[in-house]
C-alpha cells in the first residue's frame, strides 16, 4: 500500500521533467521525513505529523511549478497586450466579414431562412473558436519558449511607434490595411471566376476588356494609397485623385450592371428566388454599393482635407478628444 | 479585512526577494533544505517549504549554489554551499538592502537642510 508521503511525493514528480525525477525525490523525501521528525520531536504522534507537513507543504502541482521553473499562466504580461489586440481585431472584424461571406453565399445558394441562420451560428462559433484557439496557442507557445517582446516585434518599442492622429498622416499599419484590401478585391475577381460557385459569378465576357481594366484601377488605388502614406500631407490634389479614381472604379461597375453585363447570365440562371427578379435585385445592390461607396469615399476624403487644410479640429478615434492640424 | 488583505500584498511584495539574500548569507557554511527553513524561521523570515526548496535549485542553475549528497549519516542529505559568485551577488544585494533602508529612513526623517523641506 502506498503511504500518504509516497502519494504526495509521486504527484510531484508526475508534472517534473524525466531527468530531475530521482535527485528531486530523494531530496523532497528527506526533506519531509526531516518535519516530520521534528514534529515527532515535539511530542506530535506521527500520522498526524506526517498530515501537517504535508498539508504545510501545500498543493503538489504548484510544488511542481516550482521545481520546473514553469509559469503558473498560459499568457503573460509582456504578451496579454497583444494577443488581446489581435484576438480583438479577429473577432470584431475578420469574423463578421467571415460570416457574412458565408450568409450571403448561403443566400445564393438558394438556402431557406432557417439554413442560412443555421449556417451564420455555426460559423460563428466554428470560426471564433477557431481563431481563439490558434491565437492563444501561438501565444503560449511564444510565453514558453522565452521569445522576448522585442524579437517579436523585431525591434524594441520606439517613439516612431506611436500612432499619427493627423488626418493626413498615416501609420504603417494603415497602408498595409489599405493594400491588403486591394489585393483581397484583386483575388476575389480573379478567384470567383474558378471557386466559390459552379458558374462564375461575373460575366466572363468581360475578361477581354473590362475586368483586367478594374483590376489595373484597384492597383493604382494601391499605388494612391502608397503615394498618400509617402506625401503626409493632405491637399486638394488629393481630393482629386481620390475622386477621380473612384470614378473610374465607380462608374464602368454601374455602366456594366445597368446594361446586364456584369453578371454572368449562366450563373443568375442558377438562381430560383421564387417571385422574385435575382438580376433585377443584384443590379440594384450592385449600383447602390458601386455609387454610394464611391460618394462616401469621395464626400469623406472632401471633408477630411478641407479639415486639415483649415486646421479644423479633427476627432481622435476612441478618444472622445479632438485634435486640431497647425495651419502650415 | 480589506485592509489586511491590501497590507499582507504589500508585505508579500516587500519580502520577495529578502529570502535569496538571506539564504545565500546563511549557506556560507553548508546546510541542506530542511535545516535552512529551521534558520530562516528562527531567525524571523516567514518562508515556505514550498518556496525554499525550488528556489534552492533555482539558485544552483543560476550557479550561486553548489551542491553534494552527504551519505555518511543514516539520511542521505543534500547539501547546498554558496558559491563564491552567490557570495558576490549576496554582498551587492546587501548593500543595495542597506542603501534602501537608509533612503527610507531619510524619506521618513527629513534631515531638514534638504530643498523639499523649504516648500
Amino acid at each position: 500500500m502506498t503511504t500518504l508521503i509516497d502519494r504526495y511525493v509521486f504527484t510531484v514528480l508526475r508534472r517534473v521533467p524525466e531527468q530531475q525525477r530521482s535527485d528531486i525525490e530523494r531530496e523532497l523525501r528527506t526533506s519531509i521525513e526531516d518535519a516530520v521528525d521534528a514534529r515527532v520531536d515535539g511530542g506530535q504522534p506521527r500520522e498526524a505529523a506526517i498530515e501537517q507537513t504535508l498539508l504545510e507543504l501545500g498543493d503538489p502541482d504548484r510544488l511542481a511549478d516550482g521545481y520546473a521553473d514553469r509559469p503558473r499562466y498560459l499568457i503573460g504580461p509582456v504578451f496579454y497586450p497583444a494577443w488581446q489586440r489581435i484576438i480583438i481585431l479577429l473577432l470584431s472584424t475578420i469574423l463578421p466579414l467571415v460570416v457574412t461571406i458565408v450568409v450571403v453565399i448561403r443566400i445564393l445558394d438558394d438556402a431557406s431562412i432557417g439554413e442560412v441562420i443555421g449556417s451564420a451560428v455555426s460559423t460563428t462559433l466554428t470560426a471564433g473558436a477557431h481563431m481563439v484557439f490558434w491565437v492563444t496557442l501561438t501565444f503560449a507557445i511564444l510565453e514558453r519558449t522565452g521569445v522576448a517582446r522585442a524579437e517579436l516585434r523585431g525591434r524594441s518599442w520606439s517613439l516612431d511607434d506611436l500612432p499619427r492622429y493627423e488626418p493626413g498622416l498615416q501609420t504603417p499599419a494603415q497602408l498595409g490595411a489599405a493594400l491588403g484590401w486591394v489585393v483581397l478585391v484583386i483575388a476575389a475577381i480573379v478567384l470567383q471566376q474558378f471557386a466559390f460557385t459552379e458558374e462564375p459569378v461575373l460575366d466572363p465576357a468581360n475578361w477581354s476588356f473590362w475586368w483586367p481594366y478594374l483590376i489595373g484601377v484597384l492597383i493604382l488605388e494601391g499605388v494612391y494609397a502608397v503615394w498618400l502614406y509617402r506625401r503626409g500631407t493632405w491637399t486638394h490634389t488629393v481630393t482629386i485623385v481620390n475622386a477621380v479614381l473612384a470614378a473610374m472604379f465607380a462608374i464602368p461597375v454601374t455602366w456594366l450592371a445597368v446594361n446586364e453585363r456584369f453578371f454572368n447570365p449562366e450563373w443568375i440562371a442558377t438562381l430560383d428566388w421564387g417571385a422574385t427578379d435575382p438580376l433585377a435585385w443584384l443590379t440594384g445592390i450592385t449600383v447602390s454599393i458601386a455609387v454610394g461607396g464611391a460618394l462616401y469615399d469621395i464626400i469623406d476624403v472632401a471633408i477630411r482635407v478641407e479639415r486639415a487644410r483649415r486646421g479644423l479640429p479633427t476627432p481622435v478615434p476612441g478618444t472622445g478628444r479632438e485634435y486640431s492640424t497647425p495651419l502650415s | 479585512m480589506t485592509m489586511d488583505a491590501t497590507l499582507s500584498g504589500h508585505l508579500q511584495e516587500l519580502r520577495r526577494g529578502t529570502v535569496v539574500v538571506a539564504s545565500l548569507t546563511v549557506l556560507r557554511q553548508p546546510g541542506y533544505g530542511y535545516s535552512l527553513l529551521e534558520t530562516l524561521s528562527a531567525a524571523g523570515f516567514e518562508v515556505e517549504a514550498n518556496t525554499l526548496y525550488p528556489l534552492l535549485r533555482r539558485l544552483e542553475t543560476q550557479g550561486l549554489l553548489t551542491s553534494s549528497w552527504n551519505t555518511d549519516e543514516a539520511r542521505p542529505r543534500k547539501f547546498y554551499r554558496t558559491t563564491e559568485q552567490g557570495d558576490a551577488i549576496a554582498a551587492a544585494l546587501r548593500d543595495e538592502w542597506v542603501r534602501l533602508d537608509k533612503a527610507i529612513g531619510d524619506l521618513d526623517h527629513p534631515s531638514g537642510n534638504d530643498s523639499r523641506s523649504k516648500q
